[in-house]
């Protein structure tokens, strides 16, 4: 199967973290003869995500191989004499051979072990709808407690149409749920198509919103300009379609309480 | 680079996030468009003869989809974004939903959220949502492993 070598060997020497690195033997594998003494060939590894690379040192400028930890499981293994220290990563599909490898000591195996068990892209996507929904609990009881400081704050800023502003975000609890993290704290099913997103780069949304130092929702953010600004395009777009219903009704028709 | 062709076969045939019929045209100049189906499996991306087995996969880590017009993206990567891998869908419905899938596809991505996820929630709780699964202290939730 042909695969995106040079874009996988330029992801493999990137700076993204890398999750776990260390000197590991392995033998058994194709094109990793066991040193004439029967102990394994010692490569440098590197586990980025759930992509194991080895390299034949800490310097080298390519990956040697590639193990894709997904539909696999990690366990200690009895190693051939002389090695100690030894895991297998086994595949759950018949026929794929397991990887055997050997630490250093006690603590790196289990280091190793434990990193590569939590490799998988299934347990990362796992752990972050759980924190999703956590978010999403923790900001709607913020949003209770945050409508009226949100009032008198709007009233201290210098907004340019103050009347759109303040009736735009009372609705305090509308504008938490549309504006996270585009496409990240939205209902299943309803994905951000067709709002004309640009394409983004290399960042995900997250680390707009990380680089700025400050969060929309806590308690420093003294202005609406900055959120404003952070909560970019998709603010913007809420509120033209909101300014359009607010022509379109009735003057005396308020927001709602959304339950 | 080394790598397990019966490991990455096993993997496409795990169940995708999103498959469909695309018409798809390699980076190569002169490269024609041809229908494969193409499935997307956490964060690779493959693409298979019709009927036929699976012919290749493209990890997504590091990569660009920009949308072309009509009905179409591409995916590029970092380290040359020219060279674009070009899929044409059936309608534009189509194309901005694999746009979306795509660019969620990723572990660099989703660590990303992860982090976010746990910053925001300890700053409004003053709590880390991570100690309860005792994982806190893993290299790959650290703040630190951002770049600004």
């Amino acid at each position: 199967m042909k695969l995106n070598e040079r874009s996988v060997a330029h992801y493999a020497l990137s700076d993204s973290p890398a999750d776990h690195t260390g000197f590991l033997r392995t033998w058994g594998g194709a094109g990793t003869p066991p040193t004439p003494s029967g102990a394994g060939r010692r490569c440098w590894f590197v586990l980025k995500g759930n992509l194991l690379f080895s390299f034949e040192s800490r310097e080298g400028r390519a990956p040697l191989s590639l193990v894709v930890l997904e539909g696999c499981t990690v366990e200690l293994a009895e190693a051939p004499v002389p090695e100690e220290f030894a895991f297998a990563i086994r595949f759950d599909a018949p026929g794929v051979r397991p990887h055997l490898l050997a630490a250093d000591g006690p603590a790196a195996q289990e280091a190793w072990v434990k990193a590569l068990s939590r490799a998988s892209f299934g347990y990362m996507r796992l752990v972050v709808r759980e924190l999703e929904n956590q978010l999403r609990e923790a900001r709607h009881s913020l949003d209770l407690h945050r409508r009226s400081s949100w009032k008198a704050v709007s009233s201290r800023c210098k907004p340019q149409a103050p009347d759109r502003w303040s009736s735009g975000l009372e609705n305090g609890h509308s504008l938490s749920r549309d504006c996270s993290p585009m496409g990240l704290v939205e209902e299943e099913g309803s994905r951000p198509a067709g709002r004309g997103l640009a394409e983004w780069e290399l960042q995900g949304p997250a680390s707009l919103l990380l680089g700025r130092g400050q969060s929309p929702v806590s308690p420093e953010t003294s202005c609406f300009s900055t959120l404003h600004e952070w909560y970019g395009r998709e603010i913007m777009e809420l509120r033209r379609a909101w300014l359009q219903r607010a022509r379109e009704n009735q003057p005396e028709c308020k927001d709602q309480d959304r339950p | 680079m080394r790598y397990n062709d019966k490991e990455l076969q096993a993997l496409s045939r795990q169940p995708a996030e999103m498959a469909a019929e695309l018409g798809m045209r390699g980076p190569k100049k002169g490269s024609v468009v041809k229908r494969r189906l193409v499935k997307l499996v956490v964060n690779f991306l493959f693409y298979f003869r019709i009927r036929f087995g699976p012919i290749g996969a493209l990890l997504l880590e590091h990569c660009r989809v920009i949308h072309e017009e009509p009905n179409s993206f591409s995916i590029s990567f970092l380290e040359d974004p020219e060279r674009k891998y070009h899929f044409e869908c059936c309608s534009e419905e189509q194309c901005q939903q694999w746009m979306a899938a795509l660019r969620q596809a990723s572990y660099e991505f989703m660590r990303r959220s992860l982090i976010f996820y746990r910053n925001e929630i300890q700053k409004m709780t003053g709590k880390d949502p991570l100690e309860q699964y005792g994982i806190s202290e893993e290299a790959r939730f650290q703040l630190s492993g951002l770049k600004a």
